[in-house]
Formats: structure tokens, C-alpha cells, sequence
């Protein structure tokens, strides 16, 4: 069982400015009440598999120039930065 | 001009002179132009396409070397990146989002003289089966324009169902391909997975998802097939294609080939129309000289929880990069504090898009991941073991596409568990990685009734030929539209 704090600190968490709390809440929580059929799947003894990438597979760590200017394409930007808001008030 | 012909047919018929690609594609955008006011197919019509044929059929007169596509018209489902094109993915937070490169599949179509002739609707960055979460209004079931058309990729199922483009290319998460596919009566295939490059496709659930073609005919898959799969050194997680011709041999039949029918996606729940087509299929197979037996594959029935729960873990990570400052809408950030600023930045995501991100930041947190997460991690494995032991007795695996019928916009976007459920007999491809293919085989009250098979990763080849096989068998009405 879930709790409506547990979710709305979720939100939080997550960054999500959320009007209708009581709605998302309700919604989430009977998604969440649906996903505890996993407990009934026997599986605690399963091993997770995973799949390998060996690190020849990756492609070289190296620069690659791109032939456009991709900060251009921001809204907010001056020279090279990117303009953000304050991080505190 | 005749615009309902294969991609096969068109292609053909250009290379004989009998069409020219600019008054193919003219036409096209004509009728675009007339029935997408009613369906909402397209979210951005390419209006140099006609131009952009021109020049392909200077090339062909010139004599010059023309790529496999000869100027054919495709529609691309707006989460794929086209260089200098909008790609909202059909939310607000993209709205004006400008590609600065070409996802693999496009530079690949593009090299073979493809025209994509606009960008098609999907539920916002395609979290839903319906189109109904896309943030620019639902797209419309062809077949009848009160239903809805599945999802994610409806844009692309109702463009080539309604003979607004003659492919697709969508994406399948848990079914986005083929529901749509099934909904609308079109062909509609989900690779092996690492098949097809997944660069260029604004992420949801990497784990899982795949590109994949929406056609008229199960040949015309096998052609796009041909045309966009294989190793890209963009994309570690793809693998070989050994150059293969999924075309040919396509016609070799399915005599001797053992065939397993999920009990689990034909039980409790399923549309009487749906199972008796679902029979039929089974009795065309072993008229065809399959031999067809049942299985059960008893993680079915988790499947759907655990692909929700995966797939929200990484849309919670994958969506965490729309902070609107790199990628957004205009909203200046003069006074605002960094953290407030984000989260009112992100209230432009839509409903469905932010109760997947909640229970993506819930099911992996600490005190939940054991219960939630790492099960459904366990599920996936244990649901692997069962498909792939199922593959060591059968060649091929059979399941309606969707268990219901289509139903009415409205009818269940507010029952997030019921519509959940419409997904049951398609996360299993995705969960283990298999290639899958819905083939439009049969009608219920006007509504359109497609059927799946599966094969074992790799067989992609095998899964065409016995989808060719069973849709020779088949005669089906043409589109009221």
C-alpha cells in the first residue's frame, strides 16, 4: 500500500508541478495497487539477467566536430553560456 | 493515379515510366490535403515534397543512379529526428524543438531516395496506445472515425491505412507498432531487438523499444526491412543483419513449421470477434501444412506490470534532460529559482506523460525497488527463459495483436488499469527482445482485427515468410475514407 504523501513527495523528487494533486494521487496510486500482482509471480529466487556490452563494442572516446553551432538553437543564451536561473533565491 | 499500391508496386511503376514520383507525390499531399482534416494524422506536412520528387525524377531521366526508394512517399512518426525539421515528439515541452541531425533510419532512407512527406501523431513521447495523450488532439481510426486508431504510432497507422503515404516508420515500446497496426489494418512489425538503429529516436524505454516499419503488405515491410537494418556504430546495442534479403525467398511457405498458440493471450478477457478470428488464422496455418499446438507461458500474465514498471523507471531517467533549458518551449527564467523554474517548466508535460514520471521516480526508490523494480527485472528474465524454451519446440508463436476490438475515443483514457490491459498480448516481444508482426486478417462490425506472430531473436526472416503465407490467405474491404 501506497501513501498519497509518498507520492506527492515522488512528485517533488521528480520535478512535477502538479494542480490537480488529488486526481495524479488517486491515478497513480491504482497503477501502483495493480503492479503488487508481482509479488503473486514467484520469481524472488530468479536471477536478473543482464545484457553484456563488451567495451570494444562501444565506439571511440574522442571529439567529433559538429558543423553547427548547437547553442544557437537555445532560447536563452549569451556568447557560449547558457543562461539558467539562480540556483538560490 | 491509383495512390492505394504497394511500396513495391509504386516503386516498380516508376521505374517503368508508368508514374512519374512528382505526380505521385503531388498527388499524395492532395490528399493529405482532403482527409487529414478528419483523421489528424499529421502533425507537419513537408511541403517541398513535391519538389524534392522533381529532382528525383531528373535523376532517373538523366540517367543517373537512383536509390531503392525512387522518390517513395513515407511519413515518419514525430519522435524520429529529421535535420532542420520540427520534432515534438507531440508534446508542448517540444513544441518548436528543431532536429540538428538525422536520426540512422532517415540518413538511411534519404540515401535510398525516400520523400518523407510529413511528421505523424503519436501519444506524447509515446506513453499511451490510443493517440489520445498526444498533446496536439487524438488522431481518428479510419475505419471508423469515432474509435480511436491504437497507439503510440496511430499517426503512422492512419496515414498508410488511409492512403496518405505509401510506409511508416513508428516506434514499438510495448506494442506501439503493431496495436496501431492491428487497430487500422495495416501491416506492422517489431524487429529482433538491435536490428534497426535506434540513433535518432527521442528515448523512452532504450531497454526495450525499437523502430520498426508500418506497410500494406507484409513484402513491403521486408523491402524497408532491407533498407534500414543493421550495425550502426551510433547505436552499441545493434546488431548484424549478415546482409540479408528479407524479400527474398519470402514466398517459401511454412509447410512443417511448428507453430504454438499463447493460451495465455487467447483466455479471459478476449473479444469473442478476436478469438474466432484468432481460430481461423490457426486453421489457415495448418491448412498451409503448419502443425499448431498450445503453449502456456505462465509470466504472461505478470508481463504487463512488470513492462509498465520498466518502462516508467527509464522514462523517469530518460525525461529527466527537459529541464527547458536545454530543450523547451519559450519561458524566460527571470525570476525564478533553479529547482522552481524546472518544475514549472515541466508542468507543460501532459497527464499521462507525468504519472508515468512519478511512478518512474517511485518503483526504483530506496524501500520500494525490491518490491517493484528488481521484480519486474525478475519477471522479464523468467518470461525470457519461458519464450526461449518455448522457440527450442516451436518455430513460431501466435497471439491476436490486441485481445479487443477498437473501441471509442473517450471510452477508456480515464481507466489507466483497463487500458494497461489492451497491452497483454504485446509486451512479450519487447520484454524478450523477439521480432513480432501484426498482419491485418479479419473485420468485426467494420472494425478492423489483426493477428501476431512471433519468432526467435534473429529469425526475422522466417517471422516474414510465414506473415506472407497467412496474408496470401486473406481478402479484406478497403478503407471507407
Amino acid at each position: 500500500m501506497v501513501t498519497e504523501e509518498e507520492i506527492e513527495h515522488v512528485s517533488k523528487l521528480m520535478k512535477i508541478d502538479v494542480d490537480d494533486h488529488k486526481e495524479y494521487v488517486e491515478k497513480v496510486h491504482t497503477m501502483i495497487d495493480y503492479f503488487d500482482i508481482l509479488d503473486s509471480a514467484g520469481v524472488e529466487s530468479e536471477e536478473i539477467s543482464v545484457q553484456e556490452i563488451p567495451i570494444s563494442n562501444l565506439r571511440d572516446d574522442k571529439y567529433i566536430p559538429f558543423n553547427q553551432k548547437l547553442i544557437e538553437k537555445l532560447k536563452h543564451y549569451k556568447g557560449t553560456y547558457v543562461r539558467a536561473p539562480k540556483m538560490s533565491s | 493515379m491509383n495512390l492505394k499500391i504497394s511500396a513495391l508496386d509504386y516503386v516498380q511503376e516508376v521505374k517503368n515510366g508508368n508514374i512519374s514520383a512528382e505526380d505521385f507525390v503531388a498527388k499524395t499531399l492532395e490528399r493529405i490535403h482532403s482527409v487529414d482534416e478528419k483523421l489528424h494524422a499529421f502533425l507537419s506536412v513537408n511541403e517541398n515534397a513535391v519538389d524534392q520528387a522533381r529532382e528525383i525524377d531528373k535523376k532517373i531521366k538523366s540517367g543517373k543512379k537512383v536509390g531503392d526508394c525512387f522518390g517513395m512517399p513515407i511519413s515518419i512518426k514525430d519522435n524520429l529526428c529529421i535535420k532542420e525539421s520540427k520534432t515534438t515528439c507531440a508534446s508542448k515541452m517540444l513544441e518548436s524543438f528543431i532536429a540538428p541531425y538525422d536520426a540512422t533510419v532517415i540518413t538511411k532512407l534519404k540515401e535510398q531516395d525516400a520523400i518523407f512527406v510529413g511528421k505523424v501523431n503519436m501519444d506524447e513521447f509515446a506513453m499511451g496506445l490510443t493517440t489520445e495523450f498526444s498533446a496536439f488532439g487524438p488522431s481518428k481510426n479510419p475505419w471508423n472515425l469515432e474509435y480511436v486508431p491504437g497507439g503510440s504510432s496511430g499517426g503512422s497507422a492512419v496515414s498508410v491505412s488511409a492512403f496518405e503515404c505509401v510506409a511508416s516508420l513508428g516506434s514499438d515500446t510495448g506494442g506501439s507498432v503493431r496495436n496501431p497496426a492491428s487497430f487500422c489494418s495495416t501491416v506492422g512489425y517489431k524487429p529482433t531487438y538491435g536490428l534497426i538503429s535506434r540513433y535518432g529516436l527521442i528515448s523512452y524505454a532504450n531497454s526495450i523499444e525499437q523502430i520498426g516499419p508500418l506497410t500494406r503488405t507484409v513484402k513491403d515491410t521486408a523491402f524497408m526491412l532491407n533498407l534500414i537494418s543493421g550495425v550502426d556504430s551510433k547505436d552499441n546495442t545493434t546488431i548484424e543483419n549478415n546482409n540479408e534479403d528479407y524479400l527474398l525467398g519470402i514466398n517459401s511457405g511454412i509447410e512443417g513449421k511448428k507453430i504454438g498458440i499463447i493460451k495465455e493471450m487467447i483466455g479471459e478477457g478476449i473479444d469473442p470477434a478476436v478469438l474466432s478470428a484468432t481460430k481461423e488464422a490457426i486453421s489457415k496455418f495448418e491448412g498451409l501444412g503448419a502443425i499448431c499446438e498450445e503453449i502456456s507461458l505462465d509470466m504472461v500474465k505478470y508481463s504487463v506490470a512488470a513492462y509498465y514498471t520498466i518502462t516508467a523507471t527509464e522514462a523517469g531517467s530518460n525525461l529527466a534532460r527537459y529541464d527547458n533549458l536545454r530543450y523547451g518551449y519559450d519561458f524566460p527564467v527571470e525570476g525564478y529559482e533553479f529547482n522552481s523554474y524546472i518544475s514549472k517548466a515541466r508542468r507543460n508535460f501532459g497527464p499521462e506523460v507525468k504519472r508515468r514520471m512519478i511512478l518512474g521516480g517511485f518503483v526504483p526508490s530506496a524501500g520500494h525497488a525490491g518490491k517493484y523494480f528488481l521484480k519486474a527485472l525478475k519477471v522479464k528474465s523468467k518470461l525470457t527463459k519461458e519464450v526461449n524454451e518455448a522457440f527450442e519446440k516451436f518455430d513460431l508463436l501466435i497471439a491476436p495483436t490486441v485481445p479487443v476490438l477498437p473501441f471509442k475515443l473517450g471510452e477508456k483514457i480515464n481507466d489507466p488499469i483497463s487500458l494497461f490491459l489492451v497491452d497483454i498480448n504485446t509486451v512479450t516481444a519487447n520484454l524478450t527482445g523477439k521480432p513480432a508482426i501484426s498482419i491485418p486478417f479479419s473485420h468485426s462490425n467494420g472494425l478492423p482485427i489483426g493477428i501476431q506472430i512471433l519468432a526467435d531473436s534473429g529469425k526475422d526472416k522466417l517471422l516474414l515468410q510465414a506473415a506472407y503465407a497467412l496474408e496470401q490467405t486473406v481478402s479484406l474491404p478497403e478503407v471507407p475514407i
